[in-house]
């Protein structure tokens, strides 16, 4: 008796806790359909990664900020969503003359500031040289622009130190966007961080370093933006953009330093028709780094087997679900023009042989000690990986140790040649093959293949290539197919020596909720914010 | 009368060695951001910037110059009051700190009046039966939440109240939808006194959650301080001298045992906000909260030097204030301290 009504009593208890954890699962259930954020204005939440610092386009260099300058702020050229160099502020395509020493661009003349004053040739001309003078990526310019000309009004002229035809790309850069020079009078040769005064299609409503709000120029040139403004919102971790969006806080989402797992999920729900999600041109490329210029690494044919014995493909699915896509380039495809990939691929009969001919896998094993910046979650991923995927193939011919170093601490000792083998990225700092050849493969003193001075140093691989100077620079004063024909080449001289071997790129993304059109990018990798809005 | 006197000295000998102390933090502070390895031209340039451009740059940070005239150049601004400004956008450390210190301090304020309520409140509730569920339970918490991973439980408290259940925003401090109201940076006065009350509800909304985890985090401490010294004061002769009297348990723990046991937890409670002012900073970075944390850390990420050695002197300052203002007030309240 005594024992039944022990059970009864235990089942009542059981019961009553069950229905108390239904009546909490109803309260939930109905709560999180009740407490979902409500809209407070029409104009459509943006988030991103970082917090912005500074919205002068002098001190310009993240990507966070180069895209809200590039809502802000028109630049004189533009690439495209299909990557073609379209003419934006200038009124066509510049006048090169035939030493190619002189760029004369005309100006649009319908062109206002959002202080109302007149966007010309002088407006465009303070700029620029502002830039030259406090810009931090001023060396960009510095390198090719002996003087600045304004002969019309509405015409600039450009001095060059020698032929370049990067520049056009270069002048898509937004950190080269025109700022009024009235509102930035006092502000000619020093940051302006919390106002920002240029042509672009939206008006700095607010700035704090966390938030910003955008409204659209009603006296824009061009069209006007497809929403009624934007509230930009920055965030400081992963979880807290990708929990933004599933919950509805915020209506589009820049992928920029979201985590793998949590793009996956993202591209999931966009495969589910629950969000819509849009991929647009890579301009982030990462390599390993070899330092050329000591044993064993400054064996070519060494050199050569490492990158034969990469599994990109297997590398890629482990780090990232597969998002981030194989390269065997130093130029992201996007910029290519062709399809060749000049770098050795995956071959594992090709790599033992080319370390047993380098005197390896008998008995002796290679030594890599690899380094990859701690503070890069993806790049301490892709070291574990390919450690054990060298120790699943090749594991008489080579033995990878692994090495944490956080990236400040790499860059600054890159080129005192400190690591053998290293794992770092990188974006140019403009959407062209030559931003990303030249910072890498750009050489001024050379002794054989030994670089002695330039980027190759400043990069840790002191590779380089007697022919490769010369072509590099024979690329800049060639034009169209000629040009990425010739850098190309470059590319392929690279390919030969394997001073890097390229990794994956990523493709930058964007997720916005199902009511509004998929986000565009342009050819610069940058969301076009101002097509932004409600489906129709 | 002469303990007075003697008040008096204790603080005046403080508040005479709190520069002392600064220069010594100031220093440390200096010369381990010289000594780690990285550089803030490369934050400012980019990596791979030429090293021409970066020499250029380092030289009119003044970056080139030797050691000794950096730290001397650093000390005579910091004596004069000017903490220099930021290298990466020239922005002024004053300006930097002024705009975020108030968003650290709405934060720790708030988390300290949970933790304080929170905690002592579980740490009482033991106090009827000791050994008891309640004792027992009250334990178990103040072990358990003084043990949490704050980074682990912080984004366990986001993702449950923020994304699945979509109750609070999952992070900043104020709606985007909103411009916040202009005044001390403390938003949810300034809402008040502007009688903005859609800013208020929005900033109390993003307050929330971050203040809640900190709060909870902190609220063992609370706990376990007073349910320890509750348990001894209890105990001592004067309570069982109370009891003797015929007074109630009710009486006996509120007015004899519970002010003398509360002593040592304001103590903890002054060290606790100290703390709080540099120590939030995995709730900041959780919950994109623009603190004085936060900055802090982005800055010494940025090998930023000024602003690194600002923030510190900043929050140095702060702490000695706290400690001798939490050390008069004990001094106060109770007349057997001697200094």
């Amino acid at each position: 008796m005594a024992v039944d009504l022990k059970n009864r009593c235990v089942t009542d208890r059981r019961r009553s806790r069950l229905q108390a954890s239904v009546l909490i699962g109803f309260v939930l259930a109905f709560s999180q359909s009740a407490c979902q954020p409500k809209r407070q204005s029409e104009r459509l939440t943006v988030a991103s990664a970082g917090r912005i610092s500074s919205l002068d386009p002098a001190l310009a260099s993240t990507t966070g900020v180069l895209q809200v300058l590039s809502a802000l702020g028109d630049t004189l050229y533009i690439r495209g969503t299909k990557g073609k160099l379209q003419p934006q502020l200038a009124a066509s395509k510049p006048e090169v003359s035939d030493d190619g020493l002189s760029l004369t661009i005309p100006l649009r003349r319908d062109v206002l500031f959002h202080d109302g004053t007149r966007f010309d040739a002088n407006a465009m001309a303070f700029s620029l040289k502002r830039f030259l003078r406090i810009g931090s990526q001023r060396y960009l310019l510095n390198d090719r622009i002996a003087e600045i000309e304004t002969p019309s009004p509405f015409e600039l002229r450009l001095r060059l130190k020698q032929p370049s035809s990067s520049i056009e790309s270069l002048l898509t850069s937004p950190y080269l966007t025109p700022v009024s020079p009235k509102a930035y009078a006092d502000h000619a040769d020093r940051f302006l961080n919390d106002r920002f005064v240029g042509t672009g299609p939206y008006v700095l409503n607010s700035f704090r370093n966390t938030q910003q709000r955008l409204l659209p120029f009603r006296s824009y040139w061009g069209a006007a933006p497809n929403n009624v403004g934007l509230d930009l919102i920055n965030l400081s971790n992963s979880t807290a953009l990708f929990g933004a969006l599933i919950s509805g806080e915020v209506d589009v989402l820049l992928s920029n330093s979201i985590d793998e797992d949590q793009k996956r999920a993202l591209s999931e729900r966009a495969d589910k028709a629950l969000l819509r999600e849009s991929k647009g041109p890579a301009m982030n490329i990462t390599f390993v780094t070899l330092r050329t210029n000591s044993p064993p690494m400054q064996r070519q044919t060494v050199r050569r087997a490492l990158a034969h014995s990469l599994d990109r493909s297997l590398i890629s699915a482990r780090v990232s679900y597969a998002q981030r896509e194989p390269l065997r380039s130093l130029i992201p495809p996007s910029l290519r023009g062709g399809k060749t990939k000049p770098w050795p691929a995956y071959n594992l009969a090709t790599a033992r042989k080319l370390f047993q001919q380098a005197g390896y896998c008998s008995g002796r094993r290679l030594q890599v000690p690899f380094t990859f910046r701690t503070n890069v979650p993806s790049d301490r991923l892709m070291a574990l990986t390919w450690q054990a995927q060298l120790k699943r193939d090749l594991p008489d011919c080579v033995q990878m140790t692994l090495n944490g170093v956080e990236s400040t601490t790499v860059y600054k000792q890159l080129s005192e040649g400190s690591f053998e083998a290293v794992i770092l990225d990188w974006s140019g700092s403009y959407p062209d093959p030559e931003a990303y050849l030249s910072p890498l493969l750009s050489c001024k003193r050379s002794e054989g293949n030994v670089c002695e001075a330039g980027e190759a140093v400043d990069g840790g691989t002191f590779w380089t290539e007697p022919r490769l100077q010369e072509a590099l620079r024979r690329s800049d004063s060639l034009q169209g197919k000629a040009r990425l024909q010739e850098l190309a080449t470059v590319d392929a001289m690279a390919a030969q020596g394997v001073p890097y071997i390229p990794v994956w790129f990523v493709a930058p993304k964007a997720w916005a909720q199902l009511r509004l059109n998929p986000p565009t990018f342009n050819g610069s990798g940058l969301v076009n914010l101002d097509q932004l809005g409600e489906r129709r | 009368m002469a303990r007075g006197r003697e008040l008096f000295r204790y603080c005046a000998t403080r508040l005479a060695l709190a520069p002392l102390m600064l220069w010594l933090i100031a220093s440390l502070v200096f010369l381990l951001l010289r000594v780690a390895p990285g550089d803030p031209v490369d934050a400012v340039l980019g990596s791979r910037a030429p090293e021409a451009a970066k020499a250029a740059l380092r030289s009119s940070l003044g970056l080139d110059q030797s050691l000794w005239n950096q730290y001397f150049n650093f000390l005579s601004k910091l004596v004069h009051g000017d903490l220099g400004n930021a290298l990466i956008n020239n922005e002024s450390v004053r300006s930097i700190i002024s705009k975020t210190l108030p968003a650290s301090l709405e934060l720790g304020i708030t988390a300290l009046i949970i933790a304080a309520v929170l905690g002592l409140a579980v740490g009482f509730s033991g106090i009827a039966r000791p050994e008891g569920k309640f004792d027992f339970a009250g334990r178990f918490y103040g072990i358990g939440t003084y043990a949490l991973p704050p980074f682990w439980a912080a984004m366990l408290i986001q993702l449950v109240f923020a994304v699945m259940l979509g109750w609070l925003p999952v992070g900043g401090r104020f709606p985007p939808s909103l411009i916040p109201p202009e005044g001390s940076g403390f938003l949810i006065f300034d809402s008040v006194i502007s009688g903005n009350w859609a800013a208020l509800q929005g900033s109390i909304r993003h307050l929330v959650l971050p203040a809640c985890t900190l709060g909870l985090l902190l609220s063992g401490v609370f706990t376990n301080a007073l349910r320890l010294n509750l348990n001894r004061t209890l105990k001592s002769d004067y309570v069982e001298s109370a009891r003797s009297r015929g007074l109630s348990e009710v009486q006996v723990v509120l007015r004899h045992a519970l002010p003398n046991a509360l002593l040592p937890v304001l103590t903890i409670a002054g060290i606790t906000v100290a703390s709080l002012i540099g120590g939030a900073l995995l709730i900041e970075v959780t919950f994109s909260w623009p603190g004085i944390a936060m900055s802090l850390y982005e800055s010494i990420n940025q090998r930023d030097y000024p602003v690194v050695q600002g923030i510190v002197v900043a929050i140095a300052a702060l702490v000695v204030m706290v400690s001798v203002a939490v050390d008069l007030l004990v001094a106060m309240l109770d007349p057997r301290i001697r200094y």
